[in-house]
């Protein structure tokens, strides 16, 4: 079987770039420890050039390099990189092996662009690299028939290194032992034994070494033969793509989180780009200074990926309901959905953008708030003032433009919402209580006062009797000497008038 | 301008368009090649393609319909029909499945009777603003995400002060931009030179069957809409505007 090995080099401190992209091209170092006992784990370019090397304690380099940039290793970071490293690695092959810190196993098997391309798997490899430096990591990769050389070709210079298949053996014996990374006890062993190169061992025979040194000898043996005793191992597919951030102070004010959580939602966004998908719920851990999290929902009127959409329902969410405490690392999880896809019709009128309208959606919801961005229902029921709403999904266009029809010029009711409470003067004589005078209350919207010139009604509606909350009106048409036209009733049981339309 | 500068710049335009008829073929440079007199200016391109209201009056006076691209603005009082306009421009767009959004200022809508008025509630975003702010916001963001109908219904709201001309600028800039037909309907004049058309309804007067002391019922609504601006257009037109009540029959007035 073929395989292919990516590996980032000095994966933490590459992963932490990727969070602060600022930080390319300066002498930036790694650090484990606190204070003066902070030792250096990576390095940059710019800070090994100058001498600065891992091992070092902070003190001893700032004595080399006296502007040297220092961050903590930030396990957020780089477990969200190796996320988008395999994410990068899913449009290359179904099979891939999560090998931790900065390194995955790719199944070559039956992938077409591995081996009918010309210049086969090293141009494959190279698209590979190509794919896993847009996710903002360096990256390099070996082919190779086990993992271990895969591994070990993903490690030398002019990458990506290809081992023939059959070869494997050959391309590891002249490497030192320490290569197989084995036991402390089985390396003394191996020393006092006289091997020095993976060569010397894979020369021994498989019994004799599994009799001496156990299984994990047999297994060592193996690979030392360039051989896989344990299969791939294919990653399920993450539920949730998740971004964040330990943050090397805390933060109290919103506008800075803001900053540097736009950063997070861009690289969440380009990976859900990557994988074709839209995130449909937006979630935001914070972990708060001195202790304890705070963790926020968001859900999304429709799947979006758009950068300035998240950060408007989370700036609203954040300016609604601050933490109440500085923030010294931050989470952002997003569950995916399949973006909304339209078919244009030739002859028919265009649909709207899906991911266009997903997002005006979304920016509308988080101005107006969710239940005020609506597709409006016909409701059951009698009162004017109902009505439904859903989720604005429009059905796709007619394939052929429908033709118009002639207008019926029919007169609409402007509803208002709530009924405005009038003060009704009664006609005197009249038994059915026809309004003569009408004024709403100081301060009422909109204001309605005027003389009654023509008054028609009562129309009776009843509804609800059943109910806890039953309606019972005598309803009435009335123009008044002002010119507005609007639509009146009395509420049988508080005898209360109110205004709840305007012809217009 | 000085008369002495436009003068000179005549100048420059005559020295330039003359150097370009002796030398066949050559370039205008300098300032003259940038200078063209307004009758020689392109025309507009051709009318953008109008979206029909199906309402002769109002088509009528838009010569065709809401022009694409451009910015309405209805204006008029308190009963004279302006919502009524604005729902059946929505019913003409969205029962040839069109996709239209309404911004409604003051959550004045009643699905029921929109949907009896040949609204197809399926293709219709119902946007609901509390002020007059988050109306245009919401309006240019619909225009933004690709509707090709946007009805801003400014509601009953009370004259504001606080809405800046360049606002109401680039609401027609988005419609401008998108293609799109964007009608406001305001109860005053709002939108100042940004509108490209405007139309104001005068006040109605109502309908009743009935007379004397007999039961009375409203049988709709009279208005008069006039055009007082449409592109270069003289300004003047008018049509009457007849409403009536749905399940009552028109009345021989209307």
């Amino acid at each position: 079987m073929r395989l292919a090995c990516v590996f980032a080099p000095l994966f933490p401190l590459a992963a932490r770039l990727r969070s602060e992209p600022d930080l390319k091209g300066e002498a930036v170092v790694l650090v484990e420890g606190n204070g003066n006992a902070a030792r250096v784990v990576a390095a940059s370019r710019p800070a090994r050039r100058a001498g600065v090397d891992a091992g070092m304690t902070l003190p001893q380099a700032r004595a080399i390099v006296p502007k040297l940039l220092a961050r903590a290793r930030d396990r957020e970071s780089e477990r969200a990189a190796q996320e988008a490293m395999l994410e990068a690695a899913d449009a290359f092959s179904p099979r891939v092996e999560d090998g931790g810190e900065g390194v995955m196993y790719l199944d070559l098997e039956g992938i077409p662009s591995a081996s009918l391309r010309k210049d086969g798997e090293r141009a494959f490899g190279r698209d590979l690299i190509s794919a896993v430096e847009k996710t903002g990591l360096p990256a390099r990769a070996g082919i190779a028939s086990s993992k271990l050389a895969a591994r070990v070709a993903a490690g030398l210079p002019d990458s990506p290194w290809v081992v023939p298949a059959g070869e494997e053996a050959e391309f590891l014996a002249p490497l030192p032992l320490a290569r197989l990374s084995p036991e402390i006890e089985i390396a003394e062993t191996l020393e006092r034994w006289g091997l020095r190169s993976i060569g010397d061992f894979a020369k021994l025979p498989p019994g004799e070494v599994e009799s001496r040194l156990g299984s994990l000898g047999r297994r060592l043996h193996a690979s030392a033969r360039g051989l896989d005793l344990r299969p791939l191992e294919p990653r399920l597919p993450a539920l949730c793509l998740s971004e964040g951030l330990e943050l090397e102070w805390p933060l109290v004010a919103l506008e800075p989180f803001l900053f540097v959580g736009h950063a997070a939602l861009e690289r969440l966004a380009a990976r859900l780009d990557g994988l074709g998908l839209a995130c449909r719920r937006l979630e935001l851990t914070m972990t708060l200074d001195p202790d304890g999290c705070d963790a926020r929902a968001i859900a999304l009127p429709a799947p979006t990926r758009d950068v300035k959409t998240l950060l408007t329902l989370v700036r609203l969410e954040l300016e609604a309901r601050p933490p109440g405490s500085p923030v010294v690392g931050f989470i952002f999880s997003a569950h995916p959905d399949q973006a909304r896809r339209a078919q244009l019709a030739l002859f028919g009128p265009p649909a709207l953008s899906p991911d266009r309208l997903a997002t005006t959606i979304a920016r509308l919801a988080a101005l107006l708030g969710a239940d005020r961005v609506v597709s409006p229902r016909a409701a059951d029921g009698h009162r004017p003032e109902r009505y439904a709403f859903s989720g604005f999904e429009p059905p796709p266009p007619p394939e052929i433009a429908r033709p118009l029809r002639g207008g019926r010029g029919l007169l609409a009711v402007r509803v208002l919402r709530p009924p405005v409470e009038i003060e009704v003067v009664e006609s005197p004589g009249d038994p059915g209580g026809r309004p003569a005078r009408v004024r709403s209350a100081r301060g009422a919207a909109p204001e309605i006062a005027g003389s009654v010139r023509v008054a028609a009604g009562p129309w009776s509606m009843e509804e609800g009797w059943w109910s806890d909350a039953p309606a019972a009106r005598d309803y009435w048409d009335v123009e008044l000497s002002e010119g507005g036209l609007y639509r009146l009733y009395r509420d049988r049981a508080s005898r209360a008038w109110f205004a709840d339309g305007v012809y217009d | 301008m000085g008369a002495s500068q436009a003068l000179a710049i005549e100048r420059l335009l005559a020295e330039g368009l003359a150097s370009a008829g002796k030398k066949d073929g050559v370039l205008l440079s300098g300032l003259g090649a940038r200078l063209r007199r307004a009758s020689e200016l392109p025309a507009p391109l051709e009318a953008p393609a109008a979206l029909p209201t199906a309402l002769a009056p109002l088509d009528r006076l838009l010569a065709g319909g809401l022009p694409r691209g451009r910015l309405v603005e209805l204006s008029g009082p308190r009963s004279c029909g302006r919502f009524s306009l604005g729902i059946a421009a929505l019913a003409a767009a969205t029962s040839s499945g069109l996709a239209a959004a309404l911004v409604d200022l003051g959550d004045h809508l009643d699905p029921q009777a929109a949907e009896g008025a040949g609204v197809d509630l399926r293709y219709l975003l119902w946007a609901r603003p509390r002020r007059v702010r988050e109306a245009l916001a919401a309006a240019e963001m619909l225009l933004g995400a690709g509707f090709p109908l946007v009805v801003a219904d400014l509601g009953l709201c009370a004259r504001t002060r606080g809405t800046p001309d360049a606002a109401w600028m680039r609401l027609a800039r988005s419609a401008a931009a998108q293609g799109a037909a964007l009608l406001l309907s305001t109860p005053w004049r709002a939108s100042g030179i940004a509108a490209d058309a405007v139309v104001s309804a005068s006040r109605a007067h109502p309908v009743w069957r009935g007379s004397g002391r007999a039961p009375r019922l409203l049988a709709g609504l009279a208005s008069r809409l006039m055009l007082e601006k449409l592109g270069r257009a003289t300004p003047g037109a008018a049509g009457a505007l007849a409403l009536s009540v749905p399940d009552v029959a028109p009345s021989p007035m209307l």
